[in-house]
């Protein structure tokens, strides 16, 4: 018999007195899942730091007691409300339990510093890919305008080439665009800047999330940058202002395409993991490693951020070639010591 | 284990969720509910009148500051690049100090993880939300920024057809994962708020049943019967009340007559009784899913 039945004393009604397990089981420890409770709301809305250090103490100890009391009830206790209470309140407390507790500026610091290079190295070969794509699209884009001037507007959007054509002569691309005069800060910081930051990052953008499709945009997209650039160069070439023009925009371009080689390199490693798996799922690769790729396009749009900013300023302040061609040497200096030294603990692993 | 709660959280609740299992360190296996489609719709919109408006206020107040000072060209460049920042330091921040959920997706209850249940990497965010970017805003800001009409027909189709497929992702997995949830190694679970209500079984009752009687019904409908008795007093409850319990009653062939007025009682009692029956038999390793099913053993 599962009912008990216990008779009062003689006169009384009979009543049956039950055995409910669940209920006794819940009166013993329903104080330490409310006090949880509250420990975790505290925590969901006000951030762990507003727990004080007893409630801190406390954490551990009632997460313990709320799992615990999980798999005991999901044995003994059939009440819908309390098993689905703390199914909740368990999954709850270990989200505030095991989540990382990292700030915004903390995390960016961190990836500065430590995350961004790692990563870079790590992706050698796929940087070493990419950069190849921009040579060989280089070395096409100048092959063919050199020969053949009309080609430039096939190869160089208008939008970019800011009144540059072939029609240009050799005084209008010197006084007008090499050495032009600075425009003065808000035009050229503000507006010129900020556009090519847009435009650089979207196609950096681009061509990380093409990854996605197998590489072979990626690497297209890496080429046609460089075939662009090419253009540009055998347009200045014919007019013999080649080093003049490559001074003149090795400022910038060092950082610039940098960035759009990371982020190409960065779509690249995507395309790697989906193709070749290896031991993993296809699934379990991308989110191993993506997040990685992902870190190389993020850091490379703050490069682009940072080359915007030499591009709209320093460019034009730095009026002759020699000058122009030692800051872009330091400028690649820099980059190569960062990506080769920066975040690695002498003697120990690599911090990632 | 908890599985055993799918089919009756699907009767009672009305939502259907997939599930997935996360291990703690402690070996307990903890189940989540991935969220549903229009539950991310939902908090997304929510997110996005959020940093709309305070993209608007930003610009309005940075407006008013430099009103005589810049052309239209500047000011445009600069309300483009706020709109990046925002919205861009708007997810990623609040998914890293609130531990996955922003505004929109805390309102609607929701909340970011790690697909194995590690924890959430400040890099895993960073990757979902700029995917995001790649995913919608990119395209979109391409597609408004073309001219209207003629030349860029198929660039115009190529951007749509790119924000479709992407936006169509989600309904093709299991977990519902977007491009960014599967760059970034995360999934989108609810989180519904439940609380933890008064104890309904009582052990002190004035009615008694037999084995026999409580041998009719399964956990299945012990539970939907916790359901009616927790549901708020009012004349459609007691309504309710005095329709189950006609029917149990005739079901266990109780043979005096309920007066309306111990509807509420006896049901309470019998649920005390069904329960601690039902809890013992599956302390003993008998399982009994529902009325129609044999008693199983485990």
């Amino acid at each position: 018999m599962s009912v008990e039945t216990a008779r009062a004393q003689e006169g009384a009604p009979p009543r049956p007195l039950l055995a409910l397990h669940s209920a006794e089981f819940r009166r013993g420890r329903e104080a330490a899942w409310t006090d949880l409770d509250a420990l975790i709301t505290k925590a969901e809305t006000k951030g762990v730091p507003a727990l004080s250090a007893d409630e801190l103490r406390r954490l551990p100890r009632l997460y313990r007691t709320a799992v615990s009391s999980l798999s005991v009830a999901r044995s003994i206790a059939l009440d819908r409300n309390l098993l689905l209470y703390l199914e909740g309140l368990a999954l709850r407390a270990y989200f505030v339990v095991y989540g990382p507790r990292v700030g915004l500026t903390e995390s960016f610091v961190a990836f500065v510093t430590r995350g961004f290079p790692a990563e870079a190295r790590r992706a050698a070969a796929a940087i070493a890919l990419a950069f190849a794509a921009v040579l060989v699209g280089v070395a096409v884009g100048f092959a063919l305008v050199e020969g053949n001037e009309s080609w430039f507007s096939t190869l160089a959007p208008e939008s970019l080439t800011g009144g540059r054509s072939p029609a240009s002569t050799a005084a209008e691309l010197r006084d007008g665009e090499i050495f032009a005069p600075w425009p003065g800060f808000v035009p050229s910081f503000v507006v010129f800047a900020n556009f090519l930051f847009r435009h650089n990052a979207t196609i950096g953008i681009m061509s990380f999330a093409l990854g996605v499709a197998g590489g072979a945009p990626t690497l297209a997209l890496l080429a046609y940058q460089g075939a662009v650039f090419g253009a540009f160069m055998a347009l200045h070439y014919n007019r013999g202002l080649l080093i003049d023009f490559l001074g003149w925009t090795s400022i910038h371009g060092v950082t610039e395409f940098g960035a759009l080689i990371l982020c190409g390199a960065g779509g690249l490693v995507i395309a790697i993991t989906i193709l070749f798996p290896g031991q993993y799922s296809r699934l379990e690769n991308l989110a191993l490693r993506g997040r990685e790729a992902a870190g190389l396009a993020a850091g490379a749009v703050l490069m682009l951020f940072v080359a915007g900013l030499i591009e709209g300023g320093f460019r034009q302040l730095i009026a002759n070639t020699p000058g122009r061609f030692a800051f872009a040497a330091a400028t690649a200096a820099l980059w190569l010591v960062y990506f080769l030294r920066a975040g690695r603990r002498s003697g120990g692993g690599e911090q990632a | 284990m908890a599985s055993r709660l799918e089919r009756i959280n699907r009767f009672l609740d009305g939502v259907h969720r997939n599930r997935r299992e996360i291990v703690t360190p402690e070996g307990v296996a903890l189940e989540v509910e991935i969220a549903n489609h229009g539950e991310r719709l939902t908090a997304f919109v929510i997110d996005l009148f959020f940093w709309l408006m305070t993209t608007l206020f930003l610009v309005l107040a940075f407006a008013l500051a430099v009103r005589e000072h810049v052309n239209g060209a500047v000011a445009a460049t600069i309300m483009l690049f706020v709109a990046f920042l925002v919205r861009n330091l708007y997810f990623i921040h609040f998914e890293l100090t609130t531990q996955g959920s922003t505004p929109g997706k805390r309102i609607v209850g929701l909340k970011v993880i790690d697909c194995d249940g590690g924890a959430l990497t400040p890099a895993a965010i960073v990757a979902r939300n700029l995917t995001r970017e790649v995913e919608t805003f990119m395209p979109l800001g391409l597609y408004l920024s073309l001219p209207a009409a003629g030349a860029g027909a198929w660039a115009q189709l190529a951007y749509l057809g790119w924000i479709g497929l992407v936006s169509a992702l989600p309904l093709f997995n299991r977990d519902h994962r977007r491009a960014g949830d599967l760059i970034g190694g995360t999934i989108v679970i609810a989180t519904p708020k439940r609380r933890l209500l008064a104890e309904l079984g009582e052990e002190r009752a004035r009615y008694a049943f037999s084995r026999r009687q409580l041998e009719t019904y399964g956990a299945f409908e012990l539970q939907v019967l916790e359901e009616v008795l927790r549901r708020p007093p009012s004349g459609d409850t007691s309504r309710i009340l005095d329709e189950v319990c006609n029917k149990i009653g005739r079901k266990i062939g109780w043979e005096e007559a309920i007066p309306h007025a111990d509807s509420r009682a006896f049901l309470t009692a019998f649920y005390s009784a069904e329960r601690a029956h039902l809890e013992r038999e599956q302390l003993f390793g008998v399982f009994r899913e529902d009325k129609t099913s044999a008693p199983r053993r485990e």
